[in-house]
């Protein structure tokens, strides 16, 4: 590993750390206690960015194509299995959709999984399948349930003692469905310490980290010596150390430290060169990709980019599916592309493991899965005369894409398969949440009993600590 | 040194042999392992022989190193030809023992780091022995003297090896922490402190009498449910094996009987409690190895002749806590303790060897009183009125002011019930309708400070605008059987009016406590509209539960009856008098909101030991008298002597939960997101625009008071500065914040947007009004603190903000304050 920060400010950081981990280490709530995991697991990846296709990402317009049809008025809806001609990717014999050239050619790097299979959780709801991807966990539950970021926060802490160890990038939550989204962007039970550092819009992702709005860095350094200075004169001294007092004092201290620290600059996209800038700023998400880079250079732990989910928008496409996803390959193509060849140059990718999924894919015809339909959301018309009905407009839960890159996954590997005829279901190796939350945790090092008691139960990392690393993906 | 051809053609020999022969070993052994026979009698019997062969290595070979020093100045000492014989005897033994070890690692089920520690330098070991036996042959009698150097290195790598290989062979068979769990600053991983068992009184002669046995077997069953029951009772059965009732405990297991009675020796259950953790087959296979102590009284039961008399099956190995009501007398008023809670803490006081301390001084009582009986500080006109006040029973007097503020009492415990009753005026499930606010019900009714039982029952029988609690909230699509709205409902009520849990039993029998399956079933059944089908682990299990109330003792449930009037009924008969859990559990709430910590903790498990159950019983029938009276409760509380003394400052959070909590005094805690943003609104600038009030009490026909001069915090929707400092997502409820500041707090605190507009604004407008930096300072901490700064605080102060401040400067000085311990802190 070779992050640019000096060996003494590392010391410097890690006792802070320590402390901090102490601090954090005492958990919220007396009824909650932590495992003992019986043996160690060899972690392969320090770092997990989690690139989010928000709204449910046709597998068959994407990373899985099938027979392109064309539009043409008149057509019938079932003869349409995919709306995009194919491209060749850099893996023998598999193809992409066309407009994911770029990520195509980067596919030797990773692995792509053709057999993600969603839940089945009746009538759709897309925050209830997001909820559900992130935690593991069906909402509702009785206990607040973390999401993966907090517990790869709580179990492994910050890589850069500065850096928050779980970023949260690209998602506003003034949307439709903004309460369902806040119910999982949440360290749950795990305690705040551990919830999501949030990053609405990366452009201003600078302002989260640096003095307030309108404050001089020296008028800052000034205020911060009068707190401190104040804290020592107080007559609070007198009642020696509690752990509010002294958990506060620390957190001011690791704040303090972040906004005034050279990483904080991570956040600050200006400072790449334009030439690298221009290859991301395809948008929000692109942008968040690159700051997803720039944070990784300074040692993160877990860091979200959505393509942001907003009812009707993005992904979720509910009509004008075709149209739609030539923007959204634009938005995502290059940046993704270019996420994975600029860890890899700089050696990054080895220990950083890079996964592009989404809730659910989606069919033409189909809604739910195929001998579990449920109760239809959009009006498909068996005829197509209009070019919004091209597209796919249903929710599908039964075959979608997952990418994955470095970390210890495998280089140009596929796993699993779809059948090529409708409906396009997982038909090899279906693999579900559990297991996928229990190779991302594995490669990590996170042993897959790991669980605290709460109220009196024990509650694990998956369901009951189900689900079994898929061994297979990882190299 | 110089090696001759026949020197490397005969130590390669001897390799290859080795590993050949290891080789063929661990071949034969591993596929009958792979194969899941029952491996070769021969392996297994030579394998076991490993224990015995490798003390020959180790002892050996340590010994010939030790000779060896001796012979440091001449090699041809007169101990040599001893020496040499001890190396080539160390050396047969270290290949033989780790061949005999490899066998033993692949017939048996070993595993684990330990494991491939001990193999790796047990084999290293022997191969560095060849290596030493081969530089022995090369020394020529001391004469080539590179090759004596080199022996001896190998000799000592070789001692140090075999120790090494030998002392984690020893962690695999005793366990790592053998040796030094003698040190006495070594702490027992885990000593259960409620498992106070003297097992002399079951040892001797004779049997033991049917009271003993059901003693003793009530210890185990307790073992057994604490560490057992997740993977062997009805939740989950792993390897067939049972042990929650008698007669799966003595059917046993897939491979048969578990127990043999009378003999532990035999006995599968014990042989798998003892072995090491690493150790495959060791029990528990998840978490926690057993005690010594609780391997002692399993082992001693079985030896006994395990008995397990029926009567025993009637005893729960839970505590569980009186339902009634219980009326302790209380005892004889004391010099200057006339309240009954402090004579009740007297008694515990002098129980525990403790001494009442001075009351808190005028100020410091005055601030607690506000936070916690209206959420507000005491304004500096406030706190010098109260310290003018003369009467002997000021403090009485305010307290009792305070309560009369009905609006300023209502918005400050909105805050709390909201938490508990998971009540949001935004929130998942809003978008779907799968919700129902309570807040102009709720609000109202802490307002008129409705009596307790009437609140209940509303709440459980409920009015549209009092059905939020029980609907609970209802996402789109299916979901799991254990989620459905009515046992929501269930699980809701038993966790927040009955300190009860009942989130286990909603699955499967519970296996912290009594409560089965169908009980929780037959709970939630009284919300249904219909008879709930049961599911265990979410598979129905195609039987339906009765209707009932967790206890019998509280009244019938007509099952025929409609939905309606089973919560009639429910309601009714839970707020009876007889239901004296009820009431424990709401005084002990009330309890800990003003005292930082429950009688019982934590506050939700009722069933736990409260530090003073006289005080707790007291409470609760007392508040039975006062006609469930809250406000007269809190009044009671805040004017005791126990309530007044100096605050405790906890080091852990997790010492407030600990069994051995000793109640000194109120324990320190943090303010509430809502009470922290409601000083800042009072003093400095409104934190919430009143467009931001999501709930505007002056829009009830009947509000008292003509406009709130702020938004108040509790009042208002979510948002990321309240997030930040601590208010929850009301999808689960809630009773108990987090006291503890983290990193994401102190950042929205430090450059978040809501408080640096406020401070900005504020700050602004003390300029104007004020000017002076002499007088803002002075202002700053009258306000915010209750007090003048001391000199040396007011000269760091006066340093940034001087005679003429700036409002950029009197800005940070409102921020540095805020931030301040003992502004954040309630004391």
């Amino acid at each position: 590993m070779n992050y640019n920060w000096r060996r003494r400010d590392f010391l410097k950081k890690t006792s802070a750390a320590t402390l901090a981990a102490m601090a954090a280490g005492a958990p919220m709530s007396g009824f909650l206690g932590s495992c003992s995991s019986k043996d160690k697991i060899k972690s392969s990846a320090d770092t997990v960015i989690l690139l989010y296709m928000a709204g449910g990402m046709a597998h068959t317009e994407t990373f899985d194509p099938k027979k392109y049809t064309p539009f043409r008025k008149g057509m019938e809806s079932k003869e349409v299995l995919s709306t995009f001609p194919s491209v060749p990717t850099a893996l023998d014999g598999i193809q992409f959709s066309e407009g994911l050239e770029n990520i195509g050619q980067v596919m030797d790097r990773g692995t792509l999984i053709r057999s993600y299979v969603a839940a089945d959780l009746g009538h759709i709801l897309h925050t209830r399948h997001q909820y559900h991807w992130h935690t593991c966990y069906e909402p509702p539950q009785s206990v607040a349930v973390p999401h993966m970021g907090s517990w790869m926060a709580k179990e492994l802490g910050p890589v850069n003692p500065v850096i928050p160890p779980f970023i949260n990038i690209g998602q506003r939550f003034t949307v439709g469905e903004g309460e369902e989204l806040k119910a999982f962007h949440s360290a749950g039970f795990l305690g705040s310490e551990y919830g999501p550092f949030l990053i609405p819009d990366p452009t201003s992702g600078l302002d989260s980290v640096r003095p307030p709005v309108g404050m001089s860095s020296k008028r800052f350094e000034a205020r911060n010596q009068l707190y401190e200075r104040l804290v020592q004169e107080s007559a609070m001294g007198e009642f020696g150390s509690d752990y509010q007092k002294e958990s506060l004092k620390r957190s001011m201290e690791q704040a303090y430290r972040l906004l005034n620290s050279p990483e904080a600059k991570a956040f600050d996209l200006s400072q790449e060169p334009k030439e690298k800038y221009d290859v991301y700023n395809t948008g929000k998400f692109g942008l968040g990709c690159l700051m997803a880079k720039r944070l990784t250079e300074q040692g993160a732990r877990f860091i979200s980019v959505t393509s942001e989910y907003e009812p009707f928008v993005g992904w979720d496409t509910h009509e004008n599916g075709h149209t739609r996803l030539v923007d959204m390959k634009k938005l995502i193509d290059a940046p993704i592309a270019q996420l994975v060849k600029d860890l890899d140059e700089s050696g990054r990718l080895d220990r950083t493991m890079i996964i592009v999924a989404s809730e659910f894919s989606r069919d033409m015809l189909t809604e739910g899965r195929p001998g579990a339909k449920v109760k239809d959301q959009v009006e498909v018309p068996d005829i197509i005369d209009d070019m919004k009905n091209y597209g796919m407009h249903r929710h599908f839960t039964d075959g979608c894409s997952i990418l994955m890159f470095g970390g210890g996954t495998k280089r140009g590997h596929v796993y699993g398969k779809t059948a090529d005829e409708r409906p396009c279901k997982s038909i090899e190796k279906p693999i579900k949440i559990a297991a996928l939350h229990q190779t991302i945790y594995h490669a990590l090092g996170i042993h897959p009993e790991t669980n605290y008691e709460i109220e009196k139960r024990p509650f694990y990392t998956t369901p009951d600590g189900e689900g079994e690393a898929e061994l297979d993906l990882l190299a | 040194m110089k090696f001759r051809r026949t020197d490397i053609f005969w130590l390669t020999a001897v390799v290859l042999l080795c590993v050949g022969l290891g080789d063929g070993l661990l071949a034969a052994g591993l596929q009958e392992a792979a194969e899941g026979n029952e491996p070769f009698w021969l392996w297994k019997f030579m394998g076991r022989l490993h224990p015995l062969a490798v003390h020959f290595p180790v002892s050996l070979l340590l010994f010939a190193a030790l000779l060896e020093l001796f012979t440091l100045k001449n090699f041809n000492h007169k101990l040599r030809p001893g020496i040499d014989l001890l190396v080539w005897a160390g050396v047969a033994g270290a290949v033989l023992s780790a061949s005999l070890g490899w066998i033993l690692a692949t017939v048996e089920d070993y595993g684990g780091s330990i494991l491939d520690v001990h193999q790796w330098t047990g084999i290293a070991t022997a191969i560095i022995g060849l290596l030493l036996i081969y530089f022995l042959r090369k020394t020529d009698e001391g004469r080539n003297l590179p090759a004596v150097k080199a022996f001896r290195s190998v000799l000592f790598v070789s001692a140090i090896g075999v120790s090494v290989a030998g002392h984690f062979g020893a962690s695999l068979t005793h366990g790592e922490d053998y040796l030094t769990s003698t040190f006495p600053w070594t702490e027992e991983e885990y000593a259960p402190e409620d498992l106070k068992v003297d097992l002399v009184a079951f040892e001797g002669e004779g049997d033991l009498s049917e009271q003993k046995q059901i003693e003793l077997v009530g210890k185990v069953r307790a073992v057994f449910a604490h560490n057992c029951y997740k993977c062997h009772s009805d939740a989950k059965i792993k390897g067939e094996l049972r042990l929650d009732e008698k007669d799966y405990v003595f059917t046993g297991g897939e491979s048969g009987p578990v127990i043999v009675p009378g003999e532990s020796d035999r006995s599968e259950l014990v042989r798998r409690i003892k072995l090491p953790k690493d150790h495959k087959e060791s029990m528990p296979s998840k978490g926690k190895v057993l005690s010594s102590d609780e391997i002692a009284l399993i082992s001693l039961w079985v030896d006994r002749g395990a008995p397990w008399p029926d009567a025993a099956s009637e005893v729960s190995e839970y505590r569980v806590a009186e339902l009634a009501p219980r009326r302790p007398n209380v005892p004889a008023p004391r010099e200057g303790l006339a309240q009954p809670i402090d004579i009740w803490v007297d008694e515990y006081f002098q129980e525990n060897s403790i001494a009442w301390k001075e009351p808190v001084d005028d100020k410091t009582y005055l601030r607690r009183i506000y936070l916690d009986i209206i959420g507000l500080l005491p304004s500096p006109e406030e706190y010098a009125a109260f310290q003018k006040d003369t009467r002997p029973n000021k403090r009485a007097a305010w307290v009792e002011t305070l309560l009369n503020r009905n609006d300023d009492y209502a918005t400050h415990w909105m805050t709390f019930w909201n938490d508990a009753l998971r009540n949001d005026y935004t929130g998942t499930g809003y978008i779907t309708k799968g919700r129902f606010a309570i807040t102009d019900w709720l609000y109202t009714s802490i307002r008129d400070n409705k009596p307790y039982d009437q609140f209940v029952k509303q709440l459980l029988n409920p009015t549209e605008e009092s059905k939020g609690f029980i609907e609970g909230i209802r996402w789109r699509g299916d979901v799991n059987a254990s989620q459905v709205t009515e046992m929501q409902a269930a699980q809701n009520v038993g966790q927040v009016i009955l300190g009860l849990n009942l989130k286990c039993a909603s699955c499967h029998d519970s296996f912290v406590s009594d409560w089965k399956l169908e009980e929780a079933y037959a709970f939630a059944n009284i919300f249904a509209d219909t008879t709930l089908e049961v599911s265990r682990c979410e598979k129905p299990i195609g039987k339906k539960a009765s209707t009932k109330i967790l206890w019998e003792e509280l009244g019938e449930i007509d099952s025929t009856a409609n939905r309606k009037e089973k919560l009639k009924q429910l309601a009714d008969n839970l707020v009876q008098p007889a239901n004296g859990r009820m009431y424990r559990t709401i005084v002990n709430r009330i309890w800990k909101q003003l005292m930082g910590r429950g009688l019982v903790e934590p506050a939700d498990e009722m069933d736990n030991i409260p530090w003073s159950q006289d005080l707790l019983d007291w409470l609760a029938t007392d508040f039975e008298d006062s006609g469930y009276d809250l406000k007269q409760l809190i009044y009671k509380i805040a004017t005791s002597n126990a309530y007044q003394q100096p605050s405790v400052g906890i080091d852990d959070p997790l010492l407030l939960t600990d069994d051995d909590f000793v109640f000194k005094g109120v324990v320190r805690r943090r303010l509430t997101a809502e009470q922290f943003s409601d000083g800042v609104s009072k003093y400095i600038h409104p934190i919430f625009e009143k467009e931001a009030l999501k709930y505007d009490p002056n829009e009830l026909a009947v509000s008292e008071e003509a406009s709130m001069p702020f938004a108040r915090a509790s009042l208002v929707a979510n948002n990321d500065f309240l997030k930040a400092l601590g208010r929850p997502n009301r999808e689960v409820v809630s009773t108990n914040r987090d006291s503890q500041a983290s990193l994401l707090q102190a950042l929205e605190l430090t450059n978040g947007k809501t408080l640096n507009e406020a401070l900005q604004d504020g700050a602004q407008k003390w300029k104007e009004k004020y000017e002076d930096g002499d007088i803002i300072i002075h202002e700053t901490y009258r306000k915010l603190l209750g007090r003048d700064p001391h000199q040396s605080e007011f000269n760091v102060a006066m340093e940034v903000l001087g005679e003429d401040p700036s409002p950029d400067a009197i800005q940070d000085l409102f921020w540095a304050v805020l931030l301040l311990p003992e502004f954040q802190l309630i004391y």
